[in-house]
């Protein structure tokens, strides 16, 4: 009875939580609540079942944990091909089976130089021209059967655009022996392929029947059509054509053969083709890739077949390799867990997941580069070719169970080179406790702009197929055959490979050059129009990158000579301060933005060198947007100002003035630390403080300069806008001070006049103290000290409760806290990320641009906010690495402004890997205690939160800003894909907002707004920054009217409406009124704000008196105020 | 303009019907300038409370609302100066009802744009009915008197706050003065409390003779922890078989919980992202 219950109790558990608690509330009714006590006992602490028991320990053993294992349970049942599906389909197949066995042999002899067997047909060879010059004379011979192969047949396919592969075995009595050579065989096989299609455009259960050329290989197309009706949604189908193995003897394919003459490629007289030429592994391998593939395949249903975990294994794989469009097919991935197994690295009792991990963690670890693999048992009297020479010829080595055929022969090094560092990384991501690896893994898409730093496009592709062909070697071009693309690919991959070194981590090759045409149509009809697209992906390595020399060999050595050969005019010999002279590139490269597209300069001339390719044929994404972060007012010597340089000044200042500060003398209590808390000692400000010269003419009070009431026709004159950097500084300990706030702060002040005495006399600052802080003047840059100290915030947070003194939270207290205290120790953590990561600090800067010209400047969005959301694309990159260049980096922070559940889940920032698990699973658990329509928009935390787990967030955006924000990313995404997809050169119009939508728009004169010159559509007026600073006066500082006229309207009409401004020299002020400003209102003596009378059918109503706030709007803005437009 | 005024005087026949809706309340508009186009309405009444506070007298203070984020005293004063002299001006955030107390602060409360309410003392009782009398007001703006707002207000603003090191010196000084002095007082008095009252009792302090402990949160907690410490020291653990056996219980209980969690976290992501790869 007991047993029984127990069992049954799994499945009561999801009903019974409800019950419970109802139950629980009813605390009168004994009966009941007994009963409900007795269940809840049962559910948790019930007696495990055996099952149980096993499940959980198993969980904990072979899984990384619960969460993933159920993960995995799920994925795998929503990629399972429905039963219902199969069984359709295998009625369907057993009758198209029927039919194409009842094909007739006609036992005609065609010439297939000659069009008749097109004719007779009445469909086209799918075979390209170029192939017209091989002659040979085919007969249909009737195959034997028609079998499921592939992922299908084994049944480790994915749902989603599901294919399934079928085979015809050609009889070797199609083929004569000499056909192997010059195409003649691929030649016959097209035109079996033809004939099949033929037989097929007569049967009407199937549509769009079409000849596909597959992985970039144009000698052997493949045959694919949909079965009619709603079969034909879930599934396509695909024909393959195989070879019976006994048609040729393999070694005839061994990589050393020639089968492809070169007189015959390269139409040079027949006469003298005794020669054999060059070895042909590329051609050799298309042939054998029919040959081998029964011998393969038996291989895998030997093996796969009946384990389960094995395929739940393979399938895994798949969708993980398919988020990355990594060009590595099902039957390699099938074949390389085959040989896994044979190896016995895994079997069939590990859980997928363990699968999965062994073989990614031996794929990080495999060289078959240098050391390939061979699912081929060498026995004695071998005659297979060695491994050595299948690495002579191919990139890739894996030989199948003949111990003839590459099965990677068509592998690139790139898409090797990518598999590896994929496989590296997913380690990475599962040993990661903090993430949920498995959404990065397998539910997330890696397209190339969120992956790569670089992109190189070419504009005219098919021109420079063209010229890059003519320049291979004879020997290369005698290998590809007709197969141009993978010679192309492998050509410019060398020379980037070469050229880049170790600037790119990962150079990768991305090709869309799938072609499928309609069987009635010839080949080169088809193809007008049509273009096959290679782009290269390129990772930079952040170090070396940006690095503008490129060191050679000394010059004495032999290696010098290759150098030059490679890099030719452009490699000079240069001295070195450590002595040595070597062969050495040099790249422009004064300013980081030059910095960054030294690789962009290495292509080009590269490309330019190498193949005569001009660099406007060619197309980088990489730093479209750089004219955003450079400075438009500010250039030093030649060239513009940027961003980094900006805050590399302010960060040498303030080096010099923190030194000098905790070296201060006579004051009564010592200077402890120094922390710079503005955005400019991140990096992340766009509009950072540049050093000024002396004012002309200033007219000052104590040393610093006041603002003169001026005005020129009418219009104020304003001095120009001058930033300060913010310092806290601490002081150190003391029991003196007052235990008042009042009388606290009034001691602070009377500190600033210490401080601000002592750094005049010390050093000949100027200074200026104020009651809360202190200005002091360092070569051109005004930096504002701000005294912090604990005893500041418990004087806030105390109240007195019957007596107790008790410490609560109040709004001025958090916020105190979070500017002295936290504030102090996240810009520390920024600034080290920067110096991690140097895309940092521009990405940010870039991603703050964006948002204010979207007017979605502070308080909107607050600043650190957005300064977080980029970290986070730093810190948790899965799938991908950090980005290096700034552009991507601000897609890839707004493509997580776009994914990322906000409403459920929370960002964790652990800048320095402080944080453990458990605390975060504290922190999750605290937070998401707070209902979701009470929670703020966004919670991000961060390792700095301390107790105040979330203070960033907590105060904006709200939904609706960030509802808005995640619609502007979303439509900016969409704009960078299309323009980089166009290879177009300006994607500035990103930054232009849409004034539509907005009640009113208050225009404000654009020589009082701050920073009006750094629009993005401003032209650049530069002026050099000032070598000689001012000494003794301070300029007049954070005088922003535009600013103040802001606060003043949001704290005076913040109840009726929002307010929008771009705080990068916007000279519009976009209001949206809150919608119930159209509503009646109830007039209370309390809330009787800008209410007039109405009268409508005899009765008062109240309704805002929106005529009399525009006319406020003049009013409070008077001298600033342009015009006012209402749209109606 | 016209249509307005009218409209006004309609809103005025409306209130006497209907009084305890708009508390008597007497709608009037407040222009800035002469020639203002849409000023705002004013809400004015007589300030009748139980209780009088010596700043708003009775029968000479008339409390109005709505009043506009620029105005500011001088400029109220010109707008009801047809009604007669205008004692004091009083804004405050709130209507409210109570005296406002100085509490002395080093810096000032930073004064905040919105809508206010005010309290107008005239000099005599008459003025004030004159004043519930009127259909119109005068502008805020007078020639002696012009309200700053705008680029001039933010340079005097700005300009104000820069001041000599000596004069902040002053400041600082006064405070602490004043503030040494309070303390003093407050410690005298504290002083005088130790002494034995006439009943014989004596009130502990921070500061007497008789030892005490700081009354705040942290110590009262600190203490409690300390007794709920003491207890657990004197339970035995892990030592009867039923005890091994709940540990064991608790294991299996607590990986329970976390499968649960986790598979309360998967229906959230099934919810959110049905688990579609593709």
């Amino acid at each position: 009875m007991v047993k029984r219950n127990a069992k049954t109790s799994v499945s009561e558990e999801e009903g019974e939580a409800p019950v419970v608690n109802e139950n629980g509330k009813r605390a009168g009714e004994d009966q009941n609540k007994d009963g409900a006590k007795r269940i809840r006992t049962k559910s948790l602490y019930r007696q495990p079942t055996v099952n149980e028991l096993n499940r959980l320990q198993e969980t904990e053993n072979l899984f990384n944990s619960n969460l993933f294992r159920l993960q995995i349970d799920e994925i795998i049942q929503e990629v399972k091909v429905k039963e219902k599906t199969e069984k359709k389909f295998l009625q369907f197949f057993n009758e198209l089976k029927t039919y194409l066995l009842s094909i007739s042999e006609d036992g005609t002899e065609y010439d297939l130089s000659e069009q008749a067997i097109c004719k007779k047909l009445k469909v086209k060879l799918p075979i390209s021209e170029r192939l017209s010059k091989t002659k040979c004379m085919f007969t249909f011979h009737k195959f034997s059967n028609v079998e499921i192969v592939g992922s299908y047949g084994l049944g480790c396919s994915i749902n989603s655009k599901l294919r399934v592969d079928l085979q015809i075995t050609v009889p070797s009595e199609t083929y004569t022996k000499n056909d192997s050579i010059n195409y003649r065989y691929h030649k016959k096989r097209a035109a079996y392929l033809a004939y099949i299609a033929a037989h097929l455009s007569k049967y009407e259960p199937i549509e769009e029947l079409q000849y596909s050329y597959i992985s970039m290989s144009e000698s052997k197309p493949v045959l694919d059509f949909k079965p009619k009706g709603k079969l034909g949604n879930q599934l396509s189908v695909r024909i393959h054509l195989a070879c019976e193995s006994d048609a040729y003897k393999l070694h005839r394919f061994s990589p050393e053969r020639n089968n492809l003459r070169e007189a015959w490629l390269l139409n040079e007289n027949t006469d003298n083709n005794t020669e054999v030429g060059p070895p042909t592994p590329y051609y050799n391998s298309s042939v054998l890739t029919d040959l081998t593939t029964s011998v393969n395949q038996e291989f895998l249903n030997e093996i796969l077949l009946k384990s389960d975990n094995l395929k739940q294994a393979i399938t895994l794989l798949k969708i993980w390799l398919r988020q990355r469009d990594l060009k590595v097919s099902g039957h390699v991935v099938s074949l390389l867990v085959a040989y896994f197994v044979q190896a016995k690295r895994i079997n069939n009792i590990m859980s997928s997941y363990q699968i999965v991990r062994n073989i990614w963690i031996a794929l990080k670890t495999s060289e078959l580069d240098t050391k390939g693999i061979s699912l081929h048992k060498t026995q004695e009297k071998d005659t297979c070719p060695s491994l050595e020479v299948f690495h002579k010829h191919f990139p890739v080595v894996f030989i199948d169970k003949t111990g003839y055929y590459n099965i990677c022969w068509q592998m690139c090094k790139g898409t090797y080179a990518a598999l590896k560092r994929e496989s590296a990384l997913a380690v990475d991501m599962l040993d990661n406790g903090k993430i949920n690896s498995f959404i990065p893994l397998f539910m997330t898409p890696v397209k190339p702009l969120l992956q790569f730093d670089h992109i190189l496009r070419f504009k005219n592709f098919n021109q420079i197929k063209k010229t890059i062909v003519g320049k291979a070697p004879k020997e290369e071009k005698v290998n590809y055959g007709v197969e141009e693309l993978p010679l192309v690919i492998d050509a410019v991959y060398s020379l980037l490979v070469k050229g880049l070194g170790n600037r790119a981590d990962l150079i990768q090759q991305l090709v869309e050059a799938d072609f499928s045409w309609p069987v009635k149509k010839t080949l080169e009809t088809a193809r007008s129009g049509f273009e096959e697209k290679l782009s290269f992906g390129l990772v930079l390595n952040p170090e070396n990158s940006m690095n503008v020399v490129e060191k050679g060999p000394p010059a004495n050595l032999p290696e010098a000579e290759q150098f030059r050969a490679f890099w030719g005019d452009k490699s000079e010999l240069r001295r070195f301060q450590d002595g040595s002279i070597t062969e050495t590139c040099v790249w422009e490269g004064e300013t980081m933005a030059e910095r960054r597209t030294v690789t962009t300069q290495i292509v080009n001339y590269l490309m330019k060198l190498k193949f005569e390719i001009n660099p406007t044929e060619l197309y980088h994404v990489c730093d479209q947007l750089s004219s955003v972060i450079a400075r438009k007012q500010w250039s030093r010597g030649s060239s513009v100002l940027q961003v980094e340089e900006t805050s590399l000044t302010v960060l040498q200042t303030f080096d010099s003035l923190r030194r000098d500060l905790r070296q201060l003398v006579e004051l009564p209590l010592d200077i402890s630390a120094v922390y710079g808390v503005s955005p400019v000692f991140s990096y992340t400000d766009p509009v950072g403080p540049v050093p000024r010269g002396p004012p002309v003419r200033p007219w000052q009070r104590a040393s610093t300069c006041l603002v003169k009431d001026v005005q020129r026709d009418g219009l104020h004159t304003l001095p120009d806008y001058v930033p300060v950097c913010k310092v806290v500084i601490e002081l150190g300990h003391s029991g003196k001070w007052p235990g008042d706030i009042h009388a606290f702060r009034c001691l602070k002040a009377a500190f600033h006049l210490q401080l601000a005495e002592r750094l005049n006399k010390q050093y000949g600052n100027a200074c200026q103290a104020y009651n809360t802080h202190v200005d002091v003047l360092r070569d051109g840059i005004t930096f504002r000290l701000e005294i912090s100290h604990p005893k500041e915030i418990t004087l806030l947070r105390k109240e007195i409760e019957n007596g107790v003194a008790k410490f609560r939270d109040t709004e001025e207290s958090l916020q105190l806290q979070c500017d002295t205290v936290l504030l102090p120790r996240l810009r520390g953590a920024l600034h080290g990320l920067h110096q991690k990561h140097p895309s940092f600090g521009a990405t940010v800067c870039l991603f703050k641009r964006w948002l204010s010209a979207h007017l979605l400047s502070p308080p909107h969005f607050p600043a650190v906010v957005a300064e977080l959301l980029v970290s986070a694309v730093y810190l948790q990159p899965a799938p991908a690495q950090p980005p290096a260049t700034p552009t991507l980096g601000l897609y890839r922070a707004m493509r997580l402004l776009v994914d990322f559940d906000w409403t459920r889940d929370l960002l964790v920032l652990d800048f320095n890997e402080d944080m453990s698990r458990e605390e975060i699973m504290e922190i999750e658990k605290k937070l998401n205690e707070v209902d979701i329509s009470s929670r703020p928009a966004m919670r991000i935390v961060t390792s700095y939160d301390g107790a105040q787990a979330g203070a960033w967030s907590r105060a904006g955006p709200d939904s609706r800003v960030l509802a808005r924000t995640k619609a502007l990313a979303r439509s900016a995404l969409d704009y960078m894909d299309k323009k980089f997809s166009e290879c177009a050169d300006n994607v500035l119009n990103m930054f232009v907002p849409s004034y539509a939508g907005y009640n009113v728009l208050i225009h404000v004169h654009r020589s009082l707004v701050p920073h009006c010159w750094e629009r993005v559509d401003s032209v650049p007026a530069l002026r050099p920054v000032a070598e000689t600073f001012a000494e003794d006066v301070i300029p007049a500082v954070e005088f922003n009217p535009v600013d103040r006229f802001l606060e003043e309207l949001r704290s005076a009409y913040g109840e009726f409406a929002l307010f929008f401004h771009d705080a990068y020299g916007g000279e519009v002020i976009a209001v949206l009124w809150k919608p119930d400003v159209y509503e009646d209102k109830e007039f209370q003596l309390t809330n009787a704000n800008a209410l007039k009378p109405v009268t409508a059918k005899g009765e008062t109503k109240y309704r805002v008196n929106i005529e009399a706030i525009v006319e406020d709007f003049r009013i409070l803005g008077a001298g600033l105020v342009r015009d006012i437009t209402v749209n109606t | 303009m016209i249509s307005t005024m009218t409209n006004n005087t309609d809103t005025k026949a409306k209130k006497a019907k209907n009084p305890k809706r708009t508390q008597d309340f007497k709608a009037v508009q407040l222009k800035l300038t002469e020639d203002s186009v849409a000023p705002h309405t004013i809400y004015l009444k007589e300030h009748v409370v139980r209780e009088h506070t010596a700043d708003k007298p009775q029968g000479r203070t008339l409390l109005v609302v709505n009043v506009p984020p620029y105005a500011d005293e001088k400029g109220i004063t010109n707008a009801f100066r047809e009604a007669g002299s205008v004692q004091s001006v009083q804004l405050c955030l709130k209507p409210s009802t109570a005296e406002v107390k100085l509490i002395k602060k080093f810096l000032p409360d930073p004064s905040i744009t919105t809508f206010k309410a005010a309290y107008i003392v005239f000099k005599k009782v008459a003025e004030l009915d004159k004043a519930l009398k009127l259909t119109e007001l005068q502008p805020m703006n007078s020639e002696d008197h012009q309200i700053t707002t705008g680029i001039k207000k933010w340079i005097e603003e700005y300009n104000n706050t820069i001041v000599l090191p000596k004069v902040l010196k002053e400041n600082v000084e006064t405070f602490m003065k004043q503030f040494d002095e309070n303390t003093k007082k407050a410690d005298k008095k504290e002083k005088e409390l130790e002494q034995e009252d006439d009943e014989g009792w004596v009130t502990v302090t921070k500061r007497g003779k008789v030892q005490s402990f700081a009354r705040s949160e942290k110590v009262e907690n600190k203490i409690m922890q300390k007794e709920e410490k003491n207890k657990k020291r004197k339970e035995l653990k892990n030592f009867y078989t039923f005890q091994i056996r709940e540990s064991k219980m608790k294991h299996i209980v607590s990986l329970r919980q976390k499968f649960e969690e986790d598979k309360r976290k998967i229906a959230q992501i099934k919810q959110s992202r049905r688990f579609k790869p593709f």
